[in-house]
């Protein structure tokens, strides 16, 4: 394994090369810098014009001065990092690492619900296939697929977050789009249930009543003017998640478990209005111990009530504890949606930048702060990722569960729910791993359109901006991160292969 | 029982009368004639090709192209006198429920700033873009074809270098590169942008290319080959690359559909087509502040780009499911 | 254990394909029909009173795009304990499908209708539930590809722990211990070593042996064995086959195996059951059938098997299979037979006695072929009159 790093990383480094002297040769030739001083009527522009052809070496010729740009970048390795300057003057290291932290928020969590998205809807198709919820889905992904996200995002801005955002302002749900919800609602619980008809009549009816209970509750109580979650669905919704982590992870034969996370629910509840002062205003530090803390009692209270099924119970109940957590956290965002909504005027889904400027909040007001900037460029970015993965994990799954080990396993006596968990996705996981690293060393590159359009000052909008001009130390400063990370996370996505696969043994 | 006697093989002519006893025949065909069938088959693909059909062909007959004239009364370049903002005329909501009946009127798609005709304005986009997807997919694929068959073929130190040369180009992020040509060469007109983007397309293909010769040089039909003394030349061309038609032609279609949008989004950030030319990635980049006041400028072009986008999307779905049929389609 | 010769000795007048018959009882005697001689099977126990498996009157259809596929036209037969049943036929008579529907293992949109008793409980009206409980613990399968059947990212160890606690709990332990005890069992040296292999580090043959281990791990009643040699080379067939049969004694299962090999058949069946285009075509005990077939089928495959001293070309039965949507009037063999009138071509002749006890055929001439020396010499005439 050592040795494959090794050499992958040796070659690595060869082709990154050969790829930076092709991208500085195409920067260079692709304009002049000075192009825009050049026609301006500066009365100064000629020192302008000498300073900029100083401070980037415009009048070495090109290869010695990628030579130049390349001996600083070759610092980098002993962490004296010299990317030059941009055409403005500013160091191009430290434009790099802001640009980089602001796409990284974006970019790693539109990837993580891609995926968990994506992959969940690939599966279900695939267990349902030639269903309507099929050809439905397929479809939609074709479409998502083919939408130019320019253009998708500004639909967005103006339906999504203008019009929401006036909505807000006097939040009642008219009838009809309560039919069209609990329509909707009801028809997905019917594609999800599959089997005879009978049953999934009842699981439409099921679906579209709860929904249509939920919304008229929401409604009455002007819920989104003044949202939160009160005491009865914290409790419903706790149990709930029990219940769904159960399923999941090892099925309702053996009791004990279920039971575990009803105990691990019951105790997240209790949390809830245990720990209201200590989430009045915390931190990143206290959350990310709760969260530490609610995960080991969960995965305690698997142990000790577990039994036979000791490690499906700890599995289930660290889930259910997760959940629980992440419940109350949601709790404690919405019930500060009012304030924060004062706050901004109104603004509540932002469409321009990463965050309002000049914001002072708590703690739960500056996240809502940045959800609220994050959900735009997030739902373009999974918008057209999530087509990709759910036709992928589709035609994996499809894959795995023809083959022939299926047959055994459902010979061997296994219950389904064990053949499609255990057997089918553990194997069609393989090569979705791939496909998710690969991708993901992509994003690192911004999501260059999406930053343009709503104006998120990460790495894409850097490289859009540099390249206008075109400002070549800029654009391969951005050029290294991004080959970088490519070449970084394609290996990655290797070794995670071999890791998973172990047909595979990497040498 | 001499070993002489000639004898017929029994197998097609029995099994022949066997299937007449069943009121069946036996009906040869050749793999082209399967693969159109399968392909015919497969409704969304042919409702998207006959769609995708019908809009090439409107955006090319519509206004005319390279001096041949169109049967549209407007051109798009001609300013002419903003009527009513520059509204579209088109109404389609028939009268009985309450519109205005269906007419086209004088400018169906509204006007622009200028008072140019907004349906001339996209058709010209859509011809610019359309032609440039299909240029990006041909380059594309002879590059991506000809790097992997020799990749493949060969192996030793050929493939080595031009695998290699692939990987350094997957490297660098396709918007990237693309951007970086398009900087350079938009300015020089669409046809040097389509070849140029072309240039960069082609790393997927010469991938799946090389991994399928890497597969079939190892089938016996090529050891047969080769031991009857053909050349590599012929090997390639006449025995190997037939075998791959249907992942290229797949690969192709799906070019030309991340063409068009990687075209246009060029275009829309501005380092793919340049004014005075066109494209409907530039026209959704010009008027999307107008959306929240004259939407049409907005909504036409994108609706252009996503059905064309959507279609050809199907179209390669539906090649791929005729190239490799392993549907076990049964009526529950 | 002696491996047969394959090879026929010259000296041999009309020696068959696996050698004369040695005196020791080898797994392959020579099939000499013309001989009438009686298999010898000494390593084949007798078979027990109680009745297992029972099936009437099964069919499957499967709904196509282009029509109804009938693979399964009728079939009955009864096992008991400690039996071998062979199911001889060509690809696409029916003989996998009658046994996928036995595990119950078809797919949701096939059409079964029929009885299948176990131990007098009819499968085919049970729950899902109490199918699954039945399945992997009293009726276990066998598959043919055995890199293929198993998972390939989970170690034997796993797979084979996992068929015990699918059906018993108990600590993982105990699992991996009764796992490590069949591994030993079906004859895999360092058994406990070996629990964490994966299915790609082992050979073929151990890896059909760890499969049998997974069938019969929960001490199953019947093992149906599903081309189980026909992946495997021709030395490491006898010696799994070998393997099964003594399995089978040790849990006092019976066999049902079906394989399209009649080599393997005449060795290891007590009785034999012929299909053809989804239907039983013969059924009796395995000496009846090989050296007294009453059906043209049979006597065409038997014919059809090269002998060491034959110089001539091979003698296939001409003709294809036909095809299961639209299956012709009559007898579906009757395109293909020699005996065939017009009686065969307009009805269908049902499985009926003939003159052996317990030895039934579908064919309206079986008459013909009791009379006839040698059956197989039909074929032969047939194909040399084509000539």
């Amino acid at each position: 394994m050592a040795s494959f790093i090794v050499r992958r990383l040796f070659i690595s480094f060869f082709v990154l090369l050969g790829a930076t002297f092709i991208v500085y040769i195409l920067v260079s030739s692709a304009g002049d810098p000075r192009t825009a001083l050049l026609e301006s009527n500066d009365p100064g522009k000629a020192n302008k014009i000498a300073a900029l052809t100083r401070n980037l070496s415009l009048d070495m010729p090109v290869i010695p001065r990628y030579l130049n740009w390349l001996k600083g970048a070759l610092g980098c390795f002993i962490g004296n990092c010299d990317l030059g300057n941009t055409s403005t003057g500013a160091v191009v290291t430290s434009q790099l690492s802001s640009a980089i932290g602001a796409t990284l928020r974006l970019v790693v969590f539109a990837a993580v619900i891609a995926i968990v998205l994506g992959v969940t809807v690939g599966m279900i198709t695939a267990l349902r296939q030639y269903s309507g919820l099929d050809y439905t889905v397929t479809f939609l992904s074709f479409l998502f697929f083919s939408l130019p996200v320019f253009w998708i995002a500004v639909l967005m801005k103006q339906f999504l977050a203008i019009r929401f955002n006036d909505w807000l302002k006097s939040p009642t749900i008219p009838p009809w789009a309560t039919v069209l919800i609990a329509a909707l609602v009801g028809l997905s619980a019917m594609a999800l249930v599959g089997g005879a008809r009978s049953r999934r009549l009842a699981a439409f009816a099921g679906g579209a009543l709860v929904t249509v209970v939920i919304l008229v509750y929401l409604n009455l109580t002007q819920w989104f003017a003044e949202p939160g979650i009160g005491v009865v669905p914290m409790i419903v919704m706790s149990a709930v998640t029990a219940v769904g982590a159960t399923a999941l992870l090892a099925g309702f034969r053996g009791r004990i478990v279920l039971y575990a996370t009803l105990v691990t629910a019951a105790v997240g509840v209790i949390c809830y209005f245990a720990l209201d002062s200590v989430l009045a205003n915390p931190t990143n530090l206290i959350i990310f111990g709760l969260l530490v803390v609610a995960l080991l009692v969960s995965a305690g209270i698997g142990a000790a009530m577990g039994g036979l099924y000791r490690s499906q119970a700890i599995k289930a109940c660290m889930l259910t504890g997760f959940g629980c957590g992440a419940l109350i956290f949601t709790a404690n965002l919405l019930d500060a949606v009012p304030a924060y909504s004062a706050e901004v005027n109104g603004v509540v889904i932002a469409t321009i930048g990463a965050s309002t400027p000049n914001f002072q909040g708590n703690y739960w007001e500056t996240w809502l702060d940045t959800l609220g900037h994050l959900i735009l460029p997030t739902m373009a970015i999974v918008l057209i990722s999530f087509a990709q993965y759910t036709r992928y994990t589709r035609s994996s799954m499809l894959e795995v569960m023809n083959a022939d080990y299926i047959r055994t396993a459902r010979a061997k006596g296994l219950t389904e729910r064990t053949v499609v968990v255990r057997h089918g996705f553990r194997n069609a996981l393989i090569p979705i791993t791939t496909v998710m690293a690969i991708d993901f060393g992509g994003l690192i590159g911004g999501a260059i359109i999406t930053e343009t359009v709503f104006g998120w000052s990460g790495m894409g909008k850097f490289f859009n901006d540099a390249l206008k001009i075109p400002d070549p130390n800029a654009v391969m400063g951005f050029f290294l991160v991004t080959g970088a990370a490519i070449v970084v996370f394609n290996m990655l996505a290797d070794i995670t292969y071999g890791f998973l696969d172990p047909r595979i043994r990497l040498t | 029982m001499s070993t002489d006697e000639k004898i017929e093989p029994p197998s097609i002519n029995d099994a022949k009368a066997t299937a007449a006893i069943q009121g069946m025949s036996i009906v040869a065909r050749t793999q082209g004639q399967l693969v159109r069938r399968r392909f015919f088959r497969h409704r969304a693909a042919m409702i998207s090709l006959t769609i995708l059909i019908l809009v090439i062909l409107l955006a090319y007959t519509s206004i005319g192209f390279a001096g041949i004239p169109g049967w549209w009364i407007w051109d798009y370049y001609t300013p002419g006198l903003v009527v009513n903002r520059g509204a579209p005329t088109l109404s389609v909501w028939p009268e009985f429920l309450g519109g205005n009946g269906f007419h086209i009127g004088l400018h169906p798609f509204g006007q622009d700033d200028l008072g140019r005709d907004y349906f001339a304005l996209t058709m010209r986009g859509a011809q610019i873009s359309i032609m440039i997807a299909f240029v990006v997919g041909i380059v594309s694929t002879v590059i991506g074809v000809i790097v992997g068959a020799l990749a493949g073929y060969y192996r030793g130190w050929v493939e080595s270098a031009l695998m290699r040369f692939t990987d350094v180009m997957i490297t660098i992020p396709l918007l990237v590169i693309a951007a970086v040509l398009g900087q350079k060469f938009g300015g020089s007109g669409p046809l040097v942008l389509a070849i140029v983007i072309g240039l960069v397309l082609w790393t997927g293909l010469a991938r799946l290319v090389r991994g399928e010769f890497l597969s079939l040089r190892e089938k016996e039909f090529v050891e047969a080959a080769r031991a009857l003394g053909a050349k590599p030349n012929r090997i390639i061309f006449r025995h190997i690359l037939p075998n791959t038609v249907g992942v290229i032609t797949v690969s192709a279609t799906l070019a030309v559909a991340s063409a068009i949008l990687l075209e246009t989004a060029l275009s829309y950030l501005g380092f793919g087509v340049r004014p005075p030319d066109t494209s409907l990635g530039l026209l959704v980049s010009n008027y999307q502040n107008a959306f929240a006041t004259r939407p049409w400028l907005f909504w036409w072009p994108g609706l252009f780009i996503i059905t064309i986008a959507l279609t050809v999307n199907f179209i390669g779905d539906g090649l791929r499911d005729a190239f490799d049929p392993r549907q076990n389609r049964v009526r529950a | 254990m002696t491996v047969p010769q394959t090879t026929p000795p010259d000296d041999v007048p009309g020696g068959s394909l696996y050698g004369p018959a040695r005196e020791d009882g080898d797994i392959f005697p020579a099939v000499q029909p013309s001989q009438g001689a009686e298999l010898f099977k000494p390593h084949l126990s007798s078979v027990g009173d109680v009745e297992v498996l029972r099936v009437e009157d099964l069919t499957v259809g499967f709904p196509t795009e282009d029509g109804l596929v009938r693979a399964v036209r009728g079939v009955s037969y009864t096992l008991h304990e400690r039996e071998v049943l062979g199911i001889v036929g060509e690809s696409g008579s029916g003989k996998s499908v009658s046994s996928m529907a036995v595990m119950g293992l078809l797919p949701k949109s096939a059409r079964i209708t029929g009885t299948i008793s176990f131990r007098g409980q009819n499968i085919l009206s049970m729950s899902q539930k109490q199918q699954r409980s039945l399945r992997g613990r009293k009726i276990a399968m066998i598959f043919q590809d055995p890199m293929t059947a198993m998972n390939p990212v989970y170690s034997i160890g796993d797979q084979l722990a996992e068929a015990v606690l699918s059906h018993e709990v108990m600590p993982k332990k105990a699992a991996m211990a009764r796992a490590e005890e069949m591994l030993g069992l079906v004859g895999i040296p360092q058994p406990k070593a070996r629990l964490r292999s994966y299915p790609h580090e082992f050979s073929g043959g151990m890896r059909q042996r760890a499969m049998i281990a997974m069938a019969v791990i929960n001490n199953p009643d019947v093992i149906i064995a599903d081309e189980p040699t026909t992946a495997l080379d021709v030395t490491v067939q006898a010696q799994i086959l070998e393997k099964l049969i003594e399995v089978k004694d040790a849990f006092n299962a019976a066999i049902v195996l079906i394989t399209h090999d009649l080599g393997v058949v005449a060795g290891m069946a007590h009785r034999t059951l012929v299909m053809y285009a989804g239907r039983p075509v013969e059924l009796g005990n395995t000496d009846d059938v090989f050296y007294r077939p009453r059906m043209p089928y049979t006597a065409g495959l038997l014919g059809s098997i090269p002998s060491g001293g034959d110089t001539g070309r091979l003698r296939p039965i001409t003709g294809a299979p036909p095809s299961l949507i639209n299956l012709p009037e009559g007898c579906p063999f009757s395109p293909r037979c020699p005996l065939a009138t017009d009686i065969c071509r307009t009805v269908e002749p049902q499985l009926s006695s003939t003159d052996a006890p317990e030895h039934t055929a579908a064919c309206h001439h079986w008459d013909t072929l009791s009379a006839a020396e040698d059956p197989t010499a039909f074929f032969r005439t047939e194909s040399e009159a084509r000539r």
